[in-house]
């Protein structure tokens, strides 16, 4: 059993490490306060082949494997977890393109997603119970010309940058979730009205959204996958999604433990660095060892992913774990830094708001301890 | 073996050379000889105590094409150590006449004897983290860097002055040499220095250090990116790893935090006095004094005490 | 065309090293492996000439064992083909057994139109390769250049020095060391990461080199290396008045006898 990552894997993720420090660390700050998209750092992260790093060579992709994606994600979420969280919704997006459409769907889209020309997105929630019910449900209605759309979509991640979404509606209202299919559609199409961007707790500049369709339609081969296949496609892109945010977990909780240490050390308070007194200790080292069994966990069901073996349970088990300790690890480092873990000038507090909402997104199954137990009993 | 030679295009630092050759010549017993690229530089070299000085004339004036010229004298006198003053010309000649004598060079020594027939140098280590003694078998080079020492007294008796022909390099055509040092300022010689870093705001906010430096009668100096990044002030004023080092009588950073590349070429100043408004910064650990503070605050009400 | 070489080092990195306080000797167990900062530029030099005037870019490298961590990391940033040389000598050689080395692994792969190397390692910064290289080979130098370019078999560069900025040309084959302000190296593409482990790399064995036991020898020993420590007086006034503060650091300064 080999912990190490590959020569390629670790040089990855230092390449990941340098971009964020050149091109994230000025940033984030100003990223946080005014969200506004960082359109420039997106092209950068494209012209480096982040963007496209799951995708095929044939389609112009890095081919790096799922393991490399998550060392890239927790490296690039250190600086800015935001940029990271924009880099996941549309490697989703792509993830889903790539694993179930038609040859001429991947033809169409995933060259453009692989060079960052399209940006994805990815529109699964509804405000309603469960995507397919509800009064505003998105519902597909097959006609001539194709499908047409109505309905509303919730916290749509790159909502109003993405080119292309990849969306989920009923078929048949009466069935609901039952009939959720998916499909691909395009940012410009007729009546996709973006909702005013949410002002969301961190994360800021990755934009969040309600999407409304307006008898939006798209033609017979928008259709993603199998009529009725969303449910099935939904759940396995967002185990994945998930172990892609818990990297982002993991690198946010990495970064933090960083800087809480390195404060420690220089803050004198009775005489001495507040690192060398126990309660100080004993923080650092709860948050350090959460974070590094957390990456364990990540690295783990990212293996998993990438040997395309079943992942789901393990994907569960971090994020249980992550929901459950995740804010803790910032929650502790925001208490060594004192005061200074709650002024916004100093990066703990973004770093606090961040990792708020890299524990909400995504889930496997429904929650994911029902997964789990599922699994062994 | 028998000679312990100094050379630098630098007259000054050449000059400044004599005094750890003149120790060496204690613990060795062998002569100072000095090399000079004119006569006039030669004259200085004989007045303060060198035994000889050669003159290397050429129609070249490359310093670096002169390398092979300062070899040969070196060789044909079997020198058991050669100093080269090391600025950037002479860790070129050093290291060139170091490899045909294939012999060891330390590079910016900062004090050298000889023990056990070998010359003991104290130099720089890991971007200024450690500080190693390196032991050079003979015959040894090593170059060191300007006002690392003082230029011995004059010598009782003025050494013999020669002069020999030298080859220029043909290889090397020098097409142009533009002087980039503006106002002739040489923060190395100021026994006060107020240094400045990104704690500014704008240009302008350096006037604040300004005032200051004016009451106490200290030069101005900067960390790196001040002068190449902002280019606020010229570069003849940035003190760090690859820039000046000092040792005033007393260091004044403001609004700097103190990395180590920059404290490398200022950690040997008498006092450090540190104003910088967060308290984490590496600088307080680095200095004998400081205030934690505003320097748009603290800068004006210090000037105003110290100018009583 | 040219022909290009860069001879780049692979360093700890000096921000891993730790000093103990026990006694201010340094531990360096968990620094990792970089490639030195200014070789960096110099790679990335290269790898621009070549971009701009065809041909290719080789690169070599003598170290421990552990250099062969190195060999992905530096064709993932221009080069073709790796050269590396590991021996257990690299671990206390000074500048002059670089330099045999070096010189003797370049005597054997042929001719270069262009030798680069950074100015100094980020180590030890003895700044001492590139001149001695090129008093090895028998070639001219041009050191301490932050400004480069080719046109056939003629080399431009600009020096930066303390006081001027000189240009200087120089025809056939030359060796350059480089400023780490002549660019800035670039981030590796994923691709260009992975397309790493396609390009070749060659070891060349220290015994083939037909040097003499005494060139690999040392002159130049490190014998204690100790942590610097600022033993300073820390004295820090942190008073809510800063009119408090600078009232005490005015009778601290007195003291001191500076005003």
């Amino acid at each position: 059993m080999n912990f190490e990552l590959t020569e390629e894997q670790q040089l990855i993720g230092q390449s990941a490490r340098e971009f964020g420090k050149q091109h994230l660390e000025p940033i984030a700050v100003e990223l946080d306060h005014t969200g506004t998209f960082p359109k420039a750092v997106v092209n950068g992260l494209a012209k480096h082949d982040f963007l496209g790093l799951l995708l095929p060579a044939e389609v112009g992709g890095a081919e790096a494997g799922f393991v490399s994606y998550v060392e890239v994600i927790e490296n690039l979420s250190r600086y800015s977890a935001a940029v990271a969280s924009i880099v996941n919704n549309h490697t989703i997006a792509a993830y889903t393109i790539q694993n179930w459409g038609t040859a001429e769907q991947k033809k169409q889209y995933l060259p453009g997603m692989a060079k960052g020309e399209i940006l994805g997105g990815f529109a699964i929630y509804e405000h309603g119970p469960t995507p397919g019910v509800g009064a505003n449900a998105l519902v597909a209605v097959k006609q001539d010309v194709g499908y047409v759309l109505n309905g509303k979509k919730a916290f749509v991640r790159n909502a109003g940058e993405a080119n292309v979404y990849v969306v989920f509606a009923t078929t048949d209202p009466a069935a609901g979730a039952k009939a959720l299919t998916a499909f691909i559609v395009k940012a410009d199409a007729i009546g996709i009205k973006i909702g005013e961007k949410l002002e969301t707790m961190g994360l800021k500049g990755c934009p969040v959204a309600d999407i409304t369709f307006e008898n939006v339609v798209i033609p017979e081969n928008a259709l993603l996958g199998a009529i009725n296949e969303g449910g099935a496609i939904s759940a396995k892109a967002l185990a994945v999604a998930s172990v892609a945010e818990a990297a982002q977990t993991v690198g946010i909780g990495q970064a933090a433990v960083e800087h809480a240490a390195a404060y420690a050390k220089q803050r004198v308070q009775f005489g001495k660095p507040v690192a060398t007194l126990q309660a100080i200790q004993t923080l650092l080292a709860e948050v350090a060892t959460d974070c590094h069994l957390a990456r364990l966990g990540m690295q783990n069901a990212a293996v998993l992913i990438e040997e395309g073996k079943p992942f789901e349970v393990e994907a569960a088990m971090i994020k249980s774990f992550l929901v459950r300790l995740g804010s803790k690890m910032l929650l502790d480092t925001c208490q060594v830094e004192g005061g200074f873990g709650y002024s916004e000038f100093m990066p703990l507090p973004r770093m606090f708001r961040d990792i708020a909402g890299t524990n909400l997104l995504d889930a496997p199954g429904d929650f994911p301890e029902k997964l789990i137990a599922a699994s062994i009993a | 073996m028998a000679g312990i030679f100094v050379f630098s295009e630098d007259h000054a630092l050449a000059g400044q050379l004599l005094t750890p050759a003149l120790e060496l010549k204690k613990s060795l017993a062998q002569p100072v000889i000095a090399l000079a690229l004119c006569e006039q530089d030669a004259k200085a070299l004989a007045a303060l105590g060198a035994d000889k000085v050669v003159v290397l004339q050429s129609s070249g004036k490359w310093v670096e094409g002169f390398a092979e010229a300062v070899y040969s004298q070196v060789k044909a006198a079997e020198a058991s150590i050669v100093l080269v003053g090391g600025t950037l010309r002479g860790k070129h000649v050093a290291s060139y006449v170091a490899a045909k004598l294939n012999a060891g060079m330390t590079t910016d020594a900062k004090a050298l004897r000889i023990e056990g027939g070998k010359l003991l140098a104290t130099r720089v280590l890991y971007a200024g983290l450690a500080v190693c003694e390196e032991e050079v078998t003979l015959p040894a080079v090593a170059t060191i860097r300007a006002r690392t020492f003082l230029a011995p007294e004059a010598a009782a008796t003025a050494g013999v002055i020669e002069t020999v022909n030298a080859e220029p390099d043909a290889r090397v055509t020098v097409d142009e040499v533009t002087s980039t040092s503006s106002e002739g300022i040489d923060i190395t010689a100021a026994t006060k220095l107020v240094a400045v870093g990104r704690g500014f705001r704008k240009k302008e906010d350096l006037k604040l250090a300004e005032n200051l430096g004016g009451v106490l009668k200290a030069e101005l100096a900067c960390t790196r990116g001040v002068a190449e990044d902002d280019h606020w002030l010229p570069i003849e004023r940035y003190i760090g790893i690859s820039g000046q080092t000092v040792k005033p009588e007393l260091y004044l950073a403001v609004g700097l935090s103190g990395q180590v590349q920059h404290m490398v070429g200022c950690r040997e100043s008498k006092v450090i006095v540190a104003v910088n408004n967060d308290e984490r910064s590496p600088i307080f650990e680095a200095a004998d004094y400081g205030i934690v503070g505003d320097l748009y605050e603290v800068l004006p009400l210090l000037t105003a005490a110290l100018g009583k | 065309m040219p022909k290009c070489l860069v001879c780049y080092k692979w360093t700890l990195d000096e921000q891993d090293i730790k000093i103990k306080p026990e006694d201010l000797s340094l531990d360096s167990s968990r620094a990792k492996g970089k490639i030195s900062d200014f070789d960096r530029n110099a790679i990335e030099e290269a790898a621009l000439l070549v971009e701009k005037n065809g041909g290719a870019v080789d690169a070599l490298t003598y170290g421990t064992p552990t250099v062969k961590l190195s060999l992905k990391d530096a064709l993932s940033r221009g080069p073709e083909k790796a050269y590396w040389i590991a021996d257990a000598s690299a671990d206390a050689a000074d500048g002059c057994v670089t330099a045999n080395v070096l010189a003797a692994a370049i005597r054997k792969l042929g001719q270069y139109d262009v030798i680069l190397c950074g100015e100094g390692s980020s180590d030890l910064f003895n700044q001492q390769t590139a001149p001695r290289l090129a008093a090895l080979l028998g070639l001219p130098c041009l050191s301490f250049v932050n400004k480069l370019s080719v046109e056939g078999d003629v080399v431009k560069a600009t020096r930066k020095l303390e006081d001027c900025m000189e240009t200087v040309t120089v025809k056939g084959p030359v060796v350059i060391s480089v400023l780490s302000e002549i660019n800035k190296p670039r981030i590796p593409s994923l691709k260009q990461v992975l397309g790493a482990s396609k390009k070749p790399n060659e070891e060349i064995k220290i015994a083939d080199l037909g040097l003499k036991p005494e060139d690999l020898q040392p002159k130049a020993v490190r014998k204690s290396v100790k942590g610097f420590v600022m033993q300073r007086k820390n004295v820090i006034y942190k008073e809510s008045s800063a009119a408090d503060n600078v009232a005490k650091l005015k009778s601290s300064l007195v003291s001191e006898g500076l005003c």
